[in-house]
């Protein structure tokens, strides 16, 4: 009855149970919040003592490095989501509408891929597709070259296919859902009308799907941009990304300043898309099913 | 700490154990004083006003969204009133947390704990309350028994059907003894055939539990009519009517009564005359009708003559009878009995009646007779359905 | 169902399945067949052999086994208690507070694993509170990025928990903690297994704060997976890798066949 849809639990509730909140709050507050604020100080100069200033900033942010890591986090990301879309798309499409043996298991494999560490897959991609991976020395053997003739693994394309891989079932989880509330009927109706399968991809079931692109779309485009563990493992020179720059600074050489820096504007980054994502999920009604 | 205490308390427990334990409660009254509520400034319950007595089964029915559910809710203490106070007994419990209100609740799905067993189900609440060990090894078995599940105490509820379920639930709330039992829509989630033996079950129950105070919730009239000493009819967060089954099925105050419990033909009259004791005289069109004035209408106004379609008869049936002369509209067969659709100046009317061998046809001519005494004049102004 | 005829379907199932294989299948295939390689010199491996599991179970490599699986033990115990408390109290809050705190809860996994640790070494390695070098801190940073998980988790199953029961047992005279222990948390059972669940798989393939914080005595199996293929020994890298995923699938079968009597019908 919609009366008891309306009456939530706290209702009846004093104020003071509101304060119940505050034990996990302080400590994400202590562990998480104040380190990132500390984070915003020492890239504002705060570290040492005096005023605070953008000269950091402004050193950092028109040096090559940085400029360099930005575009090639955003290229990155935005060519993983492309392809994440595209993939995870058909790839659904297959597991919702043509079942074959064994469909349902692999729809439920993709929760599982979700849970590994996402290096698994870089360094699987050495053995398959590095110089002297699986792909070259079988093109190698088969046409009796000297050189391996696949070499894209060490650039950035290597990072996007990393990532497409890593990063599709993402897509794939909130796609199924909204596929399993199309009607099959629907699809009957339309296929005895006479329309063609690909009709009814792009005439149904992509419209159908719109939502859930959008938001497995934003929700790729997030993880992308803070990816760490793939372009570490892939380890190509010229394809350094923000997060792997802040490790780089930070670590290999101590200038703690500098990364700050760049995490303050990476962190940035990632709660714009952040916001998008959560304004995407409210927007379509759905609840927040992509990112847990 | 209230689960061991009562683990180690002696065989038999003191008077103030059960006293604190609140398991020996008697049973008492409900009392709704100008209750409001609302939510988020949506008035969903308006000034309502309404008292139970001790042993008393009280059926609130209405509609969806009528109110009637926010009310059971509002003496449970799941809804926080707006004004108005809620008394249980002598205690006005209007700022009573839910769990110190000492009430038995059974909602539509039974809500039963699925991880625990019947008979874990039923001893929850004399554990909540710490009772002693001896009032649960006695109680549990007999309100099982009281509910004919005694041989499904071991059960887990995903092993019970629907209605075993619901006993169970009942069972439950009976167990803590408590002061009154709030009734949510029990039957609305069984079938047809077990919700009607479930229903005896219940009038049963409180054969044997008189002084059990209940407030029964529901859109169906026909659980309202057979369980309830009194029925409160709710509409839009009011209450329209309220009264013993019996009169306010033959004497609807309103128009939305009327229609709502039970079905009703309701032709509008004027001229109102009082003759001899409650009875009146109206003028329906140019035909002269006699009816109750059960609710005293004062002469010469206009109002609405309400008359069941059961007692429309095809024959004359008492001296003072009303006769009217109509034509058939349509005719349904429903196996025990049969529909009559009559056209009576440009009124429709319906009589239903034991099947015929030979039911008029559509299009003939029919007069029909009905009681002056089994007719009522309702007031025409208030309510329109 | 959008392909009928017989050749369409086995058409379709192909290309699916060949396309799921390359891109899922055979990634899993050939570290699990790396792991057991002598010698990688043409197509497939030659000389199988078991040294690289040998390797991956002495030494550093199975300290890095022990360091994980305590790091994210703790570490996801510590974030289902307190994901679980903020779900439960976020439940009495107002309604606007409600809205905002959910999203407050959320944001640690939408900031990225490297700031994160980056922002505990920065807070952590100055007065009043000294963590940096500790196995603590690594604790620290895998609560952090996981507690939004379980958060998510135990809230969603909050939300599909019915009223009723909690009602129902709020009326039969159940406190606020008898009914917290007796009904809430027993019915919400699977949800905080799940939670747990997933909070161990991602803590124990953690890499990116791990590297900013870790000391040198508390290395993570993703770090030594690391730093053995970043110096060339790709197959014990691949046999250690096998090792990460065994013992986290066998933890996670080991916790989903844990019994739950609180199955809601």
């Amino acid at each position: 009855m919609a009366e008891l849809a309306l009456a939530l639990p706290g209702q009846a509730s004093a104020p003071s149970r509101s304060a119940w909140i505050l034990p996990p709050l302080l400590i994400l507050a202590a562990l998480f919040f104040f380190p990132l604020a500390l984070i915003a100080r020492q890239a504002l100069g705060g570290a040492e003592g005096g005023a605070l200033s953008l000269n950091h900033f402004a050193t950092v942010l028109t040096s090559k490095m940085f400029v360099d890591g930005l575009r090639n986090t955003l290229v990155i990301a935005l060519s993983a989501t492309a392809g994440c879309l595209v993939l995870g798309f058909v790839l659904s499409v297959f597991i919702a509408f043509t079942p074959f043996p064994g469909s349902s298991i692999l729809a439920r494999l993709i929760d599982t891929f979700i849970a590994l560490p996402t290096f698994l897959v870089a360094l699987s991609f050495t053995f398959i597709y590095g110089s002297a991976g699986m792909l070259n020395e079988s093109l190698m053997e088969i046409f009796h070259l000297d050189l391996p003739p696949v070499d894209f693994l060490y650039s950035q394309w290597g990072v996007i296919l990393s990532e497409i891989t890593v990063y599709t079932p993402f897509v794939m989880r909130p796609l199924l859902a909204s596929f399993s509330l199309i009607e099959p009927a629907q699809l009957e109706v339309a296929s005895s009308l006479g329309a063609r399968p690909l009709r009814i991809v792009s005439r149904i079931i992509l419209p159908a799907a719109l939502p859930a692109l959008v938001a497995g779309g934003s929700l790729c485009l997030l993880l992308t941009v803070n990816e760490f563990g793939i372009v570490l493992f892939i380890g190509a020179k010229d394809v350094i990304t923000l997060p792997l720059l802040i490790y780089d600074k930070a670590i290999q050489q101590f200038d703690y300043t500098t990364a700050c820096v760049i995490a303050v504007v990476n962190v940035g980054l990632s709660l714009a898309l952040y916001s998008l994502y959560r304004f995407v999920v409210a927007y379509f009604g759905g609840r927040r099913a992509g990112l847990v | 700490m209230r689960a061991e205490l009562a683990d180690v308390a002696p065989a038999m427990a003191t008077p103030a154990q059960r006293e604190r334990a609140g398991v020996d409660a008697a049973s008492s009254g409900i009392r709704f004083d100008d209750v409001t509520v609302a939510y988020n400034d949506v008035v969903v319950l308006d000034s309502l006003s309404l008292t139970v007595k001790p042993g008393e089964i009280v059926a609130l029915i209405g509609p969806s969204g009528s109110g009637k559910t926010t009310a059971l809710r509002a003496v449970a203490g799941f809804v926080r009133p707006l004004r108005g106070t809620i008394s249980i007994g002598t205690r006005d419990v209007t700022n009573v947390a839910p769990h110190a209100r000492n009430i038995g609740m059974v909602v539509q799905n039974y809500a039963l704990f699925p991880h625990m067993r019947a008979e874990e189900n039923v001893a929850f609440g004399l554990r909540a309350r710490g009772a002693p060990a001896d009032v649960i090894r006695e109680r549990v078995p007999e309100c099982l028994r009281m509910v004919g599940m005694a041989s499904y105490a071991k059960r887990f509820p995903r092993e019970l059907s629907g209605g075993q379920q619901q006993r169970v639930a009942i069972a439950r709330a009976l167990a803590i003894r408590p002061q009154v039992l709030l009734l949510d829509e029990p039957l609305s989630a069984l079938d047809a055939q077990i919700r009607r033996s479930m229903l005896d079950e219940l009038a049963r129950l409180h054969r044997d539990l008189p002084s059990l105070t209940v407030l029964y919730v529901t859109h169906d009239q026909t659980e309202a009519l057979t369980l309830a000493d009194h029925i409160g009819i709710m509409r839009d967060g009011k209450l329209v009517a309220f009264g013993d089954a019996q009169s306010l099925y033959r004497y609807p105050p309103n128009r939305f009564s009327a229609e709502f419990l039970g079905r009703a033909n309701l032709l509008p009259v004027r001229e109102v005359a009082t003759t001899t004791a409650g009875m009146a005289r109206v003028r329906f069109g140019a035909d002269a009708l006699i009816a109750r004035n059960h609710h005293g209408l004062p002469d010469g106004g206009e109002c609405l003559l309400c008359v069941r379609p059961h007692d429309l008869r095809l024959s004359p049936c008492d001296s003072i009878g009303n006769v009217l002369g109509g034509v058939v509209k349509s005719v349904q067969w429903q196996g025990d009995m049969q529909n009559v659709e009559l056209d009576v100046a440009g009124h429709a009317l319906r009589l239903t009646c034991a099947p015929m061998h030979a039911p008029p046809a559509p299009g003939a001519p029919l007069a029909i007779h009905f009681s002056a005494s089994e007719a009522t004049l309702i007031p025409e102004h208030t309510l329109r359905g | 169902m959008l392909v009928w005829s017989r050749s369409g379907r086995a058409t379709t199932a192909t290309i699916a399945l060949v396309l799921f294989g390359v891109l899922y299948g055979l990634p899993i295939a050939v570290i699990a067949l790396a792991s057991f390689a002598g010698q990688w010199n043409s197509v497939l491996p030659s000389k199988p052999t078991l040294e690289h599991y040998v390797n991956a179970l002495h030494g550093d490599s199975l300290e890095n086994l022990h360091v994980s699986v305590v790091t994210g033990f703790v570490a996801s115990l510590v974030a289902l208690v307190s994901g679980t408390w903020a779900a439960l109290a976020l439940r009495v809050q107002p309604r606007t507070a409600r809205r905002v705190l959910d999203a407050v809860f959320f944001i640690p996994s939408a900031v990225p694993s490297v700031s994160v640790g980056l922002g505990l070494l920065v807070a952590f390695s100055q007065p009043p509170v000294l963590l940096n070098g500790t196995t603590m801190i690594v604790v620290i940073a895998h609560f952090v990025l996981i507690s939004a998980f379980t958060y998510g988790n135990v809230s969603a199953g909050l939300a599909r928990l019915p009223v009723d029961f909690e009602q129902v047992a709020e009326s039969l005279g159940a406190r606020p903690f008898y009914r917290l222990r007796r009904v809430t948390l027993p019915l919400l059972t699977p949800y905080l297994i799940a939670a747990f669940s997933l909070s161990f798989a991602l803590s124990m393939g953690e890499l990116g704060a791990t590297v900013m914080v870790y000391p040198p005595g508390w290395v993570t199996m993703p770090v030594g997976i690391f730093a053995l293929s970043d110096r060339g020994a790709i197959f014990d890298a691949a046999a250690l890798t096998m090792v990460l995923a065994i013992t986290t699938a066998i933890v996670l079968i080991g916790l989903a066949r844990v019994p739950t009597r609180a199955s809601v019908r």
